[in-house]
């Protein structure tokens, strides 16, 4: 793929506008509070796009679009099962407590709620897991462009990190979420209309049904396979995903889903940056409007990919250079560049470096936090005046991107390793939506019980995964069981470990001394005000909630 | 505090119009599968997003001052 002048210019423009943004933003930081938690005072509608764009990384984008070739509509349950459910939640149910406690961090209402142990566990993984999920994903973007257009691989990685230093370091978290939403915008922009002009050469979606039908009737499933959400989740053996209901839903749509968009500081962070808990319980809900539909941009163009494959128009899956296997990542830039003139190309690819930065700046600047007040002012130095946290949150930006850097250059060097490290993140991330759970919603939860309960989750879904097999993975110890997929196996995995969890802290909590009520004033259901809402109805949470819901069913109804 | 709408505003407005001119200027930049004129549209379509967000942003900062 070739890149003409003019969309090297729309990359520049871009470029120029992130950093003035944050160049804009750089007086109005002059307390830690500023820096690290936007003052709370960013209005709702910024907020709920930033939401959702601190997940929407580069990852995300080529992950999904692959995945929309792989297994068709189905993808979408990674937005309509796993994500709105657990969006709404967080919104009506868990907001009052993370903004009403004045918490500055997830980390730090486990300290209020539970105990200091138990907030040093999820500060340590969060900070761990932060650093290299960014480097992960500088990684698979340097590699990505290395591919495509040719690009040096550290220069491309060196830049995108340089820019994105220079924004949160001058205007800190305000200036990650006023950017989130231009890249937000953008990444719409530049995608949108590949979709469009995807399913239009594709013969519509009505052509797109056939020519997909015809290709796993071939497969031995059913034709509509690639097209319907729900209709084949009887059996893990009748879906391309390899999945089954019980697993999906439950696995997928309550652990997994609720454990990220309810637990994970990087998305509660952006509601906590609200300038009213009114508006802290809006964010999410607001922004599972724009969420619900991202699988139209994101995953409908990898299933018209497949099609227009088979349509012989000119249109091939780009096999792997060394294996010659069809190579999924690469579907997305390989249609922009058949369906792109130069002009819109740089405006896709832009938005695709967009969404890449968009991603590293949540990872930054939410590691930031985290460590400046869970472990920095927690572990190393408590008392000081607020201004040495202002600069400890500056340097922390400097640090948290070198170290996402490194990062990134281990990841080129050892795969391996990353691989195994994000599963033993997935490990430990998989229970923390039990103890939140508990923690919340049960005032007898203690935090020697949360703790256990923790690690008993983490020992359960790192036993699970060493006692069955999916792909030939896992299974160290021994195989009791073997799953159709490897994404079924960490929908299981993350039951386990949930499950154990939440009886280890239930029984624990029993047995060990009740913390007063008057210590858990604002901090769990029952013993917390939660001020009334006032306005019209897209003013107040549960209103928006039910039409949210309302949508999503036409959605699933439509797509089943 | 900044409002927000018009650097996004702006950004799109410019993003709307160096399309635009490609569209105009150079309608016969197509790519490989698409028959259409692609930046003519997108660019036209950014460039009326761009003018909202600044036309939102303008009446907000009249009703403060």
């Amino acid at each position: 793929m070739k890149l003409a002048p003019v969309d090297y210019t729309i990359l520049a423009v871009y470029f120029a506008f992130v950093l003035g943004i944050g160049w804009m933003l750089r007086k109005k930081m002059s307390t830690s509070g500023d820096f690290l938690l936007s003052g709370r005072s960013v209005p709702v509608w910024i907020t709920s796009l930033a939401f959702i764009a601190a997940n929407l990384g580069a990852q995300e984008l080529v992950g999904m679009s692959a995945s929309g070739a792989k297994y068709g509509i189905m993808t979408a349950h990674f937005y309509w099962i796993g994500a709105i459910p657990a969006i709404l939640f967080v919104g009506i149910f868990m907001m009052p407590f993370y903004y009403g406690s004045k918490a500055r961090s997830v980390p730090e209402y486990l300290k209020m709620r539970y105990d200091e142990k138990t907030r040093t566990y999820n500060a340590f993984s969060f900070a761990v897991m932060t650093i290299f999920s960014s480097g992960i994903s500088m990684y698979a973007l340097g590699k990505l462009l290395q591919l495509v257009l040719g690009w040096d691989f550290s220069a491309s990685i060196l830049v995108s990190a340089a820019i994105v230093l220079v924004y949160t370091f001058l205007g800190g978290l305000t200036s990650a979420i006023y950017n989130e939403v231009l890249q937000f915008l953008l990444i719409v922009a530049g995608f949108s209309p590949l979709a469009i002009l995807a399913v239009a050469k594709a013969g519509g979606w009505q052509g797109i049904q056939t020519r997909l039908g015809a290709m796993t009737l071939a497969g031995g499933m059913s034709g509509k396979v690639m097209t319907h959400a729900w209709t084949y989740m009887g059996s893990p053996h009748s879906n391309p995903m390899g999945v089954e209901l019980f697993g999906l839903v439950a696995g997928l749509g309550f652990v997994l889903s609720f454990g990220y968009w309810c637990t994970n500081f990087l998305v509660v962070q952006r509601a906590m940056a609200a300038d009213s808990m009114n508006s802290a319980r809006r964010t999410p809900l607001i922004g599972a409007f724009p969420k619900m539909f991202l699988p139209f941009i994101v995953i409908v163009p990898g299933i018209a990919a497949v099609a227009l494959a088979r349509m012989g128009v000119g249109y091939s899956i780009p096999l792997d250079a060394n294996t010659h296997l069809p190579n999924y990542n690469l579907v997305i830039t390989t249609l922009m560049a058949k369906f792109y003139p130069a002009g819109m190309l740089g405006v896709g690819l832009t938005g695709l470096v967009a969404s890449f930065m968009s991603g590293m700046a949540g990872n930054v600047t939410a590691f930031n936090t985290v460590w400046t007040y869970d472990i920095y002012q927690t572990y190393i130095r408590k008392n000081a005046p607020d201004r040495h946290y202002l600069h400890v949150g500056r340097a922390t930006t400097i640090v948290g991107v070198l170290l996402s850097i490194g990062a990134a250059y281990v990841a080129t060097r050892y795969d391996n390793i990353m691989d195994l490290l994000q599963l033993v993140f997935g490990f430990v991330n998989a229970p923390l939506f039990a103890t939140f759970l508990l923690g919340m919603f049960w005032k007898r939860g203690t935090g020697h019980a949360a703790f256990s309960g923790l690690v008993t989750g983490t020992v359960a879904a790192s036993l699970t995964w060493c006692l069955t097999v999916a792909e030939g993975k896992g299974g160290i110890l021994g195989n009791l069981h073997t799953f159709p997929s490897a994404m079924a196996q960490s929908f299981w995995i993350a039951l386990m470990a949930f499950t154990s969890c939440f009886l280890v802290t239930l029984l624990v909590s029993l047995a060990t001394k009740p913390r007063p009520e008057k210590d858990l004033e604002g901090l769990v259901y029952g013993l917390t005000k939660i001020p009334e809402d006032r306005g019209s109805w897209y003013q107040r949470p549960a209103p928006l909630a039910v039409t949210v819901i309302a949508i999503l069913l036409v959605l699933n109804i439509w797509f089943a | 505090m900044l409002d927000l709408r018009v650097p996004s505003g702006w950004f799109f407005t410019v993003l709307g119009l160096i399309l635009l001119g490609m569209g105009i200027f150079a309608p016969d930049t197509r790519a490989a599968l698409s028959d259409a004129n692609v930046n003519l549209y997108s660019g036209l379509s950014m460039l009326v997003f761009g003018l909202i967000m600044l036309l939102l942003a303008w009446r907000a900062s009249r009703r403060a001052s």
